[in-house]
């Protein structure tokens, strides 16, 4: 217990440091994001109109560093990101229009892969040198195609040509959004392509880390105890793969840290209203309020998942525990 | 302890292995019979021959000593008879026969191949009938399990009948037995010593009350203090429910005290068999005599420590010969040209694979090869297997 709130409180440290430094990133840069947008707007400002903006970026006028700090802080406990520069809307509410996107879609695909390729890697680690091998090329070839390459291919046949799947968008035109079965059904119709694609591009990686891990555990003394005390195979397959499974837990703790910025690609592909393309429309435009909320929620994001990681190990790995207590 | 074998039997003749015959003596006094046992690691050119035509048999409650350096393949021998060796080790001849006798009437026994049985005949007898303990529990242990996990599954694999509250209580019992508190079944591996963990193993083995216990050098990784203590257990453990042991290690003074009988094993194949306190006494074979002299006495007079000079042959090369000449003191010409074979010493009912020692040998005896022997009082001793 107590191990838990130390880490707790490692990540509350750091989650700090993360947004200082999204704090002082903007005020270290030549001039400053203000008067680039004041440029930008060339002249046609009032002094009220800049000191919208000054307080945008959580800068008073007149106030010290430390003063902004606080303003920011404060503001940022109220869930205010500030006002986007180019949308003209809270950063707040357009995240939240555009972060269950991602999560919904990425955060799905990167479960399922990781679901697939656990699977299947520790049965091809426990059959190791059979014919299964030969999925292990296949798994890896698609992982080896840059994804913007898969995704255009995949649209191109199964989406334009053979029309198997819904193209562009994240749900049909015809449905209205809400929670409603029509709207809920024409998001997993679309999803189901991109969905695809990014499992067939990253299984591999799962399954070999499983696939290796599995064919080290066999060596061990206590899986070959388990064939000597005469368990059963699926029992003794459990007992190899309960302990190879470990690694992959802590990285798909990083992967869902990475769920909220790693879909540009697929976004863009399949033109899916998420966070990616929402962060690459901001640093074109250089909406520096943006930019700065689109970090903040990708940087909580990795520490909230790092955090749960931590404790999931904790859970399944007795060793660190004690190596907790002492 | 010896309550629950019954439902094993039933299965095993249920299922119809190989019914039960009426049983040869051989059958009924030994547990395991090895004949002509060959492990080959690997294929074709770079074929490792690591056991050659070992035969052994055990006889029922004694323990078998098997001692030898590294890499003479003792390891090997046990993985290959009870079928535990993995890739790329391979059988390439012999058989193992494991005579499992019935729980009902002990002089009807089933054999059992385990050379040629199936995964479901191997998975009837292991553990119910043969168990093994490694040299590091640490490393057989599940390191994510706690102790008392690693007992349930074994009792609930093998004895259906009892509930969750038998099999606790059995676990309970059984770490009793070694000494241990019943709440290191609440324990991870990595929270018991290493005398505790290795405990914790015997019991372990112990669960299913087995006609044999298979042991690994389970001592080696242990310091002496709690070896002694180890090794005074299972002698106790061993008397009172009556299984036979095979005990493997390198440590030939520490089997001189434990085993009834004993095999030294070198490059692959058995050298010298005798009784523990003749083999002791009164080696015949130079290695045995090498190992002996490698380790010093307790009581008696000092004398020097010798050691065996050279390293044991590379098993992937073809030799002609005895394995042992190139470091054997007494080597003679026919050592380099024939491979003795382990044949019986005169009507002492021991063994060894020497020269020196056949009958119409030209070549004297070397002193130290020559020693007497005469068995204290009473009839031979129970381990002596031919």
């Amino acid at each position: 217990m107590r191990m838990i709130l130390r880490r707790i409180g490692l990540y509350a440290l750091t989650a700090w440091v993360a947004v200082t430094v999204n704090f002082v990133l903007p005020r270290l840069m030549p001039g400053n994001p203000v008067q680039t947008l004041i440029g930008k707007l060339t002249g046609q400002v009032t002094p009220n109109e800049i000191r919208a903006i000054r307080l945008s970026f959580g800068m008073g006028f007149h106030e010290g560093l430390l003063a902004q700090y606080g303003t920011y802080l404060n503001q940022l406990a109220h869930g205010n990101l500030g006002i986007s520069i180019t949308l003209g809307a809270p950063v707040s509410s357009i995240l939240r229009e555009s972060v269950p996107w991602t999560v919904g879609l990425i955060g799905v695909s990167t479960v399922l892969s990781f679901l697939i390729g656990t699977f299947s890697g520790a049965i091809l680690g426990w059959t190791r040198g059979s014919r299964f091998d030969s999925l292990i090329p296949t798994a890896t070839f698609f992982q080896a195609i840059p994804y913007f390459f898969l995704g255009t291919v995949m649209l191109l046949i199964f989406g334009s040509n053979l029309h198997w799947f819904p193209v562009l968008g994240a749900y049909s035109a015809n449905v209205t959004p809400g929670w409603n079965w029509a709207f809920v059904g024409s998001v997993i119709r679309y999803g189901e392509l991109p969905v695809i694609s990014i499992v067939l591009s990253s299984v591999a990686g799962w399954m070999l880390g499983m696939r290796n891990m599995m064919i080290t555990m066999i060596g061990e003394d206590f899986v070959l105890m388990a064939v000597a005390k005469g368990l059963p195979r699926r029992k003794v397959i459990w007992h190899a793969a309960r302990s190879a499974v470990l690694p992959s837990i802590a990285n798909l703790s990083l992967a869902i840290g990475l769920v909220v910025s790693g879909a540009l690609l697929v976004e863009l592909v399949f033109n899916y209203p998420g966070v990616g393309d929402l962060l690459l429309q901001a640093v074109l435009n250089e909406d520096y309020p943006l930019i700065q909320g689109i970090f903040l929620v990708i940087t909580f994001t990795v520490l909230a998942a790092n955090l749960l990681a931590d404790l999931v190990y904790l859970g399944l790995d007795p060793r660190t525990r004690s190596e907790a207590a002492v | 302890m010896s309550t629950s074998r019954v439902d094993v039997g039933d299965r095993l003749e249920r299922h119809g292995a190989t019914p039960a015959r009426e049983s040869t003596p051989s059958a009924r006094a030994f547990v395991l019979e090895v004949s002509d046992l060959s492990v080959h690691y690997g294929v074709d050119a770079n074929m490792v021959r690591a056991v050659h035509d070992v035969t052994l048999n055990v006889r029922r409650s004694t323990v078998l000593g098997v001692a030898g350096e590294s890499g003479s393949g003792k390891s090997t021998l046990v993985y290959a008879l009870t079928r535990l060796l993995r890739a790329p080790g391979v059988i390439s001849g012999g058989q193992a026969i494991l005579n499992v006798s019935s729980p009902d009437d002990p002089t009807q026994v089933t054999p059992v191949n385990l050379t040629t049985a199936s995964e479901r005949e191997l998975r009837r007898v292991r553990w119910s009938h043969v168990s093994i303990v490694l040299q590091s529990a640490l490393n057989a242990l599940n390191p994510v399990r706690r102790i008392g996990r690693e007992f349930d599954e074994v009792l609930r694999t093998h004895r259906r009948s009892l509930s969750r509250s038998d099999r606790r209580r059995r676990a309970a019992e059984l770490l009793a037995l070694v000494g241990l508190e019943p709440d290191r079944l609440d324990r991870f591996p990595h929270e018991l010593s290493g005398g505790q963990r290795q405990r914790t193993m015997i019991a372990l083995a112990l669960a299913l009350d087995p006609e044999l216990v298979v042991m690994d050098e389970p001592t080696t990784a242990l310091d002496v203090v709690t070896q002694r203590e180890i090794i005074t257990e299972l002698a106790e453990l061993r008397s009172r429910f009556g299984f036979a042991m095979i005990f493997i290690t390198h440590d030939l003074s520490l089997l001189v005290e434990l085993a009834d009988e004993i095999v030294v094993m070198y490059a692959g194949s058995i050298v010298e068999r005798a009784n523990a306190g003749e083999l002791y006494a009164a080696p015949r074979h130079p290695y045995t005599l090498g190992l002996l002299e490698s380790f010093p006495p307790l009581h008696g007079e000092r004398r020097e420590l010798t050691g065996i000079a050279g390293s044991p042959p590379d098993l992937a090369a073809e030799s002609v010969g005895c394995s042992f000449a190139p470091r054997c003191p007494f080597a003679m010409d026919r050592c380099r040209a024939e491979s003795p074979p382990l044949a019986p010493l005169g009507d002492t009912g021991r063994s060894v694979a020497c020269w020196l020692h056949t009958e119409h040998s030209v070549v004297p005896v070397p002193a130290p090869l020559a020693r007497r022997w005469t068995v204290p009082s009473g009839p031979a001793a129970p381990g002596v297997s031919r």
